[in-house]
């Protein structure tokens, strides 16, 4: 199959209203963060009992779509699957904008931001026991890695993307697993601690990063008037299937372990407590059985709206997943004394939205949307597509 | 080298709070406003607990109080990637305000909830003190040059005075404390040389039955707490 590859034309006046609005919401999310940094976090939702808040949870989230997404351009250029050479192009370029959507979520939740570059002096300013410290090695390397790979591509040079792509996999993969064990290893956090937790997060990058490559080829084709192949969508969703099928069951695996002592009570809490809504509506819901129910119809899965509706719920549903296990995992007290903690000290911590950082986070989504589009309208990523007039593609992209 | 711990006797503590605002003056740490303590924004470096057992009539409050424990094994020290919480050789856990980033990620790690985030620049008032906190004309360097938002605060064993006694040449422990100690009317706290077997520290452990908070972290503290 001998594709080329080309860019958008991005002249279109939808194209510019998608700019401009994307645009704007950066400047928001910019301002709000100003805001932050000037006054201090007090005007974010956190507090000492719930420490890390949206951007932690817009973070991890970004990394796992990026990982899975990079994942699965392996199959293209390390797997030789040539009927996946069409969206794979993109599928790189997505992974990384979102890993740069994900270094500016964790740069929004540092007190003090300025200091960021500390973290990168790898075995000189570090403390290479910690997880955070590993972490950025793997980002900063997994950023760099992605850039070269596109570029590779991009030449044309096959044998080099082939090495390149099995590299990127295998750090993709580390990636996510190490964002996992950032939380997996905290023993004093009985939501957090778990051995499996490196595990569910790479799951869950496969299956959210897959639900979004599918909803970002199917609308951008959509809306670019390109055709593709149907089959390469409904191969893309079983796989989808099979993804979310492990998922559940790692996840359910980690649930249950922690429903036994010593765990148990914040497990039960986050199963029927105040959260519970998103656990159980956002997550295994949205998550798991509305995809799962709509993946094994006989009918709805060979339909693109059924696998649309299915991935948008994969989407949704591992947001909420990410949602669920940052904000409890910490607010549920620490037991300090064997007994019933008088006053706030017993209490478990609440997660108020507040407007400066719902729009920060809007305006992290936002400043991805705006390079995935500038990318669209400058870089070849599209396959081309013959005597079809260009237009612009949806904005929820990123 | 010392390796400074305190004991806290669980039989006379009152659960005043003396040793909350002690703290508080003389680390010069923000007053809160009710509205920062329900959103759970209050900055203690020392806090009382209170914990019930039981049910009426037949019930049993304890008062805990809580500096940083500085353990021998600190989760935060671990998870630090910047070394801005580190362990001083005399085991004093402290943290490096200049590097410190305010990343939280010693806040979630840290088993007894000693740490703070300061969220918020300290506001101007007549009866707040805006010098360096301590004064640094009296206490010598201090690891941070003005108190600053963004980043993570939490208890030092009042290592400025230790600092600054050992330096003159006197009996830490007897004529130097940590403000908490000094400032306890029930005199249920005593800080001490846990290495040394002449200190009143290890007289007071060798006489009673003690405990250490969360001896299932394997964090090595080295706050003890005298049973009643």
């Amino acid at each position: 199959m001998n594709l080329t590859f080309t860019s958008i034309e991005g002249k279109s006046q939808g194209f510019w209203i998608l700019a401009v609005t994307l645009g704007a919401l950066s400047v928001i999310g910019l301002t709000c963060f100003m805001v932050s940094y000037i006054q201090g976090h007090y005007v974010l939702g956190t507090s000492n009992i719930i420490p890390w808040g949206m951007p932690i949870v817009i973070t991890i989230y970004l990394i796992g779509l990026s990982a899975g997404s990079l994942i699965l351009s392996s199959l293209t250029y390390v797997f030789g699957k040539k009927e996946y050479r069409s969206i794979s192009r993109l599928a790189v370029f997505l992974a990384i904008v979102l890993i740069f959507g994900a270094m500016i979520g964790i740069s929004l939740d540092l007190g003090r931001p300025e200091k960021g570059w500390r973290l990168f002096m790898f075995f000189i300013m570090n403390n290479m026991r910690s997880m955070f410290a590993i972490n950025g090695i793997l980002y900063g390397g997994y950023f760099a890695i992605g850039i070269f790979y596109l570029g590779f591509i991009f030449a044309e040079k096959s044998k080099w993307t082939r090495a390149l792509g099995i590299l990127a996999m295998c750090w993709a993969s580390l990636v996510h697993m190490g964002t996992g064990a950032i939380f997996g290893f905290i023993a004093a956090r009985p939501i957090f601690y778990s051995p499996i937790k490196p595990f569910e997060f790479l799951a869950a990058a496969m299956a959210s990063g897959l639900a979004l490559l599918i909803i970002t080829v199917v609308s951008v084709f959509h809306f670019t008037k390109r055709k593709f192949d149907r089959k390469i969508i409904f191969t893309l969703s079983q796989m989808l299937l099979v993804l979310v099928i492990i998922l559940s069951v790692i996840v359910g695996m980690d649930k249950l372990t922690h429903l036994y002592v010593p765990h148990r009570e914040p497990a039960l809490w986050l199963l029927s407590g105040p959260f519970s809504l998103v656990f159980w509506g956002l997550q295994v819901g949205c998550g798991y059985l509305l995809p799962l129910l709509i993946l094994i119809h006989p009918r709805f899965k060979k339909t693109i709206k059924g696998v649309m509706i299915a991935s948008f719920s994969v989407v949704i549903g591992i947001f909420g997943e990410r949602f669920s296990l940052i904000i409890p995992g910490t607010a549920y007290p620490l037991p300090f004394y064997p007994g019933k903690i008088e006053g706030f000290w017993g209490a478990a911590g609440s997660f108020p939205f507040t407007p400066v950082e719902s729009l920060m986070s809007i305006g992290v989504f936002a400043i991805m949307g705006l390079f995935f589009i500038l990318g669209l309208k400058h870089l070849e990523l599209l396959p081309l597509n013959e005597g079809a007039e260009q237009t612009p593609v949806p904005a929820e992209k990123g | 080298m010392p390796r400074w711990g305190m004991v806290i006797d669980l039989d006379k503590c009152v659960g005043c709070q003396a040793c909350t605002i002690a703290c508080k003056t003389e680390n010069n740490v923000p007053h809160g406003s009710p509205e920062e303590q329900r959103s759970r924004r209050e900055i203690y470096w020392n806090k009382v607990i209170a914990v019930t057992n039981g049910k009426y009539p037949h019930a049993s409050t304890e008062l805990i109080p809580m500096p940083c424990m500085h353990c021998d094994h600190a989760p935060c020290v671990t998870v630090c990637p910047v070394k801005a919480t580190y362990r001083r050789e005399d085991g004093i856990v402290m943290q490096d305000y200049r590097r410190c980033l305010g990343c939280k990620y010693c806040i979630v790690a840290c088993p007894y909830g000693v740490r703070s985030f300061n969220s918020k620049e300290q506001e101007e008032k007549e009866y707040h003190r805006q010098d360096l906190p301590p004064d640094r004309s009296v206490w010598g360097p201090w690891p941070f040059p003005s108190r600053t938002h963004g980043v993570v605060e939490k208890c030092t064993f009042c290592f400025h005075r230790i600092d600054q006694g050992i330096k003159e040449g006197k009996k830490i422990g007897e004529e130097v404390v940590p403000a908490c100690v000094e400032d306890c009317p029930a005199k249920a706290r005593s800080f001490g040389d846990l290495d040394d077997p002449q200190s009143q520290l290890s007289r007071l452990l060798s006489s009673r039955g003690w405990v250490r908070l969360r001896e299932e972290m394997g964090t090595k503290c080295k706050v003890y707490y005298l049973l009643k």
